[in-house]
């Protein structure tokens, strides 16, 4: 039995637009899943903003219900079955909204033990170990508007590791946080995967899910478009390469011309300080190579290079060739 | 007795969730200035304007007790019913309403805690008004029976706490709800005559403020501070005690509702 299942895992939001006019509006998260991850396998969902990777952690932690279809953990029913899951399971959301920021993190923490209805003397346990554990430990008392970004995330972490869940939810955990706490965040990810938790993560970053998911999932437009291993989801472009090259100012009508030329199956334009980033797939990046200065006539450019594809361009290749809005990794 | 031993654990860590909400509830208090506006320095304007009107000559001597009181009442029950709407939105601005929702504790019994802590506090508002009234104006209860008092001050306390838990909800499901509160605090001021007697009101106010909990509670309350009037406690506080259990009744049914629709729309994590 898997440990997370959805099947033709389908959510409808229903809303109003218009202040005099009001006009209903249906907008479709997510259009049939169907998902089973294991126990002890840590679970990496990729997608763009509004692709349904939140609308689905939600469903999984009960906090939405879905339009149709099921969503089932450890063998409970999201819908029906809330109560008895939401002792076995815990979450954690992206960014630093969700903590009683004037109480201190001890105060937090012991809440939410109650609230989870977790005995005091295992409490009374469990707090220490996890806050030394997330290296909060000797911090447990000052308030939570004093932490910085990384403690307040580990705070979270600690919060969702209170009822000792044996699934963990993590939506977009690392956002805001820099390279060095997220890094830190992503070990503690990892060794809590190590020691038998299921773990599905939601994440922006691909170097993240490459790094440590031992499957993923790329979901778009609210259907899973891709699902294996990092490996296997590099297949998608093993038969091509990348050539990448800054320039200063893209017109459309010159990005339009890359997009003719032979071989070349997406192009993806990113910001980078003054000057874009364009990130060329193709079948043969050498001839590619020899025609970028006849469409770009006139245009300088710098740093052109050709290298192996990653996940990251196997992302891109999946999630189409709009201009892209992925960050580098932290 | 192996059956209630499993029972007996669930009770005893959902009263522990509520207390730990109420503790929670009360500590967020102590450290927000608003909080101190709501039981503190409003309650005591409305105390001494109401003492300033009603000791004018003029004035009829039986009403002083009004201003004794109506500034204590207006800052209980707005500490009780606003601070019970705050509390969800503060939740929800802080992001940490869904993460409540989520846990396995039902929403009542989260509220439950809060709206005792609310209660808490609101009591402390007849301290700085009656302290007004005594050292500022002279003015004190002249014929106070303390048992039938303290009975309607604790039947009135569970009107405001029916009333309370019962309203909390729509605060969790529907973000315009927090819009509307002000208009309701303000109607039970008037309609429930916390400064003035209802009788002085149009009669279909009567009529409206006959179907809230809090008003016969209040008739009570001014009754055990005056020899003169009818002094039917029983009946008020039965009719305050009825009304307050049928607003719990609903309350079964609103949470029901809220814990669904709060699934199906989303809204608890929009600000």
């Amino acid at each position: 039995m898997p440990a997370i299942e959805a099947r033709r895992l389908r959510k409808t939001y229903r809303t109003t637009r218009g202040v005099f006019r009001r006009e209903r509006v249906e907008q479709v998260a997510l259009r049939g899943v169907d998902l089973a991850i294991e126990r002890g396998e840590l679970f990496g969902l990729l997608g763009p903003n509004g692709a349904g990777k939140t609308t689905m952690v939600k469903i999984f932690t009960t906090l939405l219900l879905p339009t149709s279809g099921a969503a089932v953990v450890l063998g409970l029913d999201a819908v029906r079955d809330q109560w008895a899951l939401r002792r076995r399971i815990g979450f954690v959301f992206g960014g630093e909204r969700g903590l009683y920021w004037r109480l201190s993190g001890l105060d937090n923490l012991r809440y939410f033990a109650d609230l989870y209805r977790i005995p005091p003397e295992v409490s009374r346990r469990r707090i220490p170990e996890l806050l030394e554990r997330l290296g909060l430990a000797g911090r447990e008392r000052d308030r939570v508007e004093l932490y910085s970004r990384g403690m307040k995330q580990r705070l979270h972490l600690a919060r969702g590791l209170l009822n000792d869940p044996e699934v963990l939810f993590l939506d977009e955990p690392t956002i805001g946080l820099d390279p060095v706490g997220a890094r830190e965040l992503r070990v503690i990810v990892r060794e809590l995967a190590d020691a038998g938790k299921t773990i599905f993560l939601t994440t922006h970053y691909m170097f993240e899910a490459d790094a440590i998911c031992d499957r993923i999932a790329v979901i778009k437009g609210g259907e899973i478009v891709a699902e294996g291993t990092p490996s296997s989801i590099k297949t998608v472009v093993q038969d091509q390469g990348v050539v990448e090259f800054e320039v200063v100012g893209m017109p459309a009508d010159r990005l339009a011309g890359l997009r003719t030329l032979p071989g070349v199956t997406s192009v993806a334009v990113a910001d980078h300080e003054l000057a874009q980033v364009v990130t060329i797939h193709c079948a043969r990046p050498a001839d590619v190579m020899t025609q970028l200065g006849l469409v770009l006539d006139g245009m300088t450019m710098e740093k052109v290079s050709s290298r192996e594809p990653t996940l990251e361009d196997a992302y891109v290749q999946l999630i189409g060739d709009s201009p892209t809005n992925s960050e580098a990794s932290p | 007795m192996n059956l209630l031993g499993p029972q007996r654990l669930v009770v005893r860590s959902l009263v522990r969730a509520a207390f730990s909400a109420f503790v929670l509830s009360v500590r967020l208090r102590v450290i927000s200035p608003w909080s101190y506006l709501n039981w503190l320095v409003f309650p005591l304007l409305f105390a001494i304007v109401g003492l300033y009107v009603l000791s004018l000559p003029g004035a009829g001597s039986s009403h002083l007790v009004y201003g004794v009181l109506g500034g204590g009442l207006i800052g209980y029950w707005s500490v009780a019913y606003i601070d019970a709407g705050n509390g969800i939105q503060d939740e929800r601005w802080n992001g940490t309403l869904e993460q409540i929702f989520a846990t396995p504790t039902p929403l009542w019994v989260i509220l439950l805690g809060k709206v005792c802590g609310g209660l808490l506090f609101g009591l402390f508002a007849f301290v700085p008004t009656a302290a007004a009234a005594f050292f500022g104006f002279h003015a004190v209860l002249p014929a106070l029976d303390p048992w039938r008092f303290v009975i309607s001050l604790g039947v009135l306390t569970l009107s405001f706490f029916c009333i309370a838990i019962t309203m909390a909800p729509l605060f969790a499901l529907w973000r315009w709800a927090f819009s509307m509160i002000n208009g309701f605090e303000l109607g039970v001021y008037i309609l429930c005559g916390f400064m003035f007697p209802v009788a002085v009101l149009a009669p279909w106010a009567q009529g409206v403020a006959g179907f809230l909990a809090p008003t016969w509670a209040v008739k009570a309350l001014y009754a055990a501070t005056v020899a003169q009037g009818p002094h039917d406690f029983a009946a008020w506080w039965a009719v305050t005690s009825g009304l307050s259990l049928a607003y719990l009744a609903g309350a079964y049914f609103l949470y029901a509702l809220v814990e669904r629709e709060a699934r199906v729309s989303g809204e608890l994590a929009l600000v």
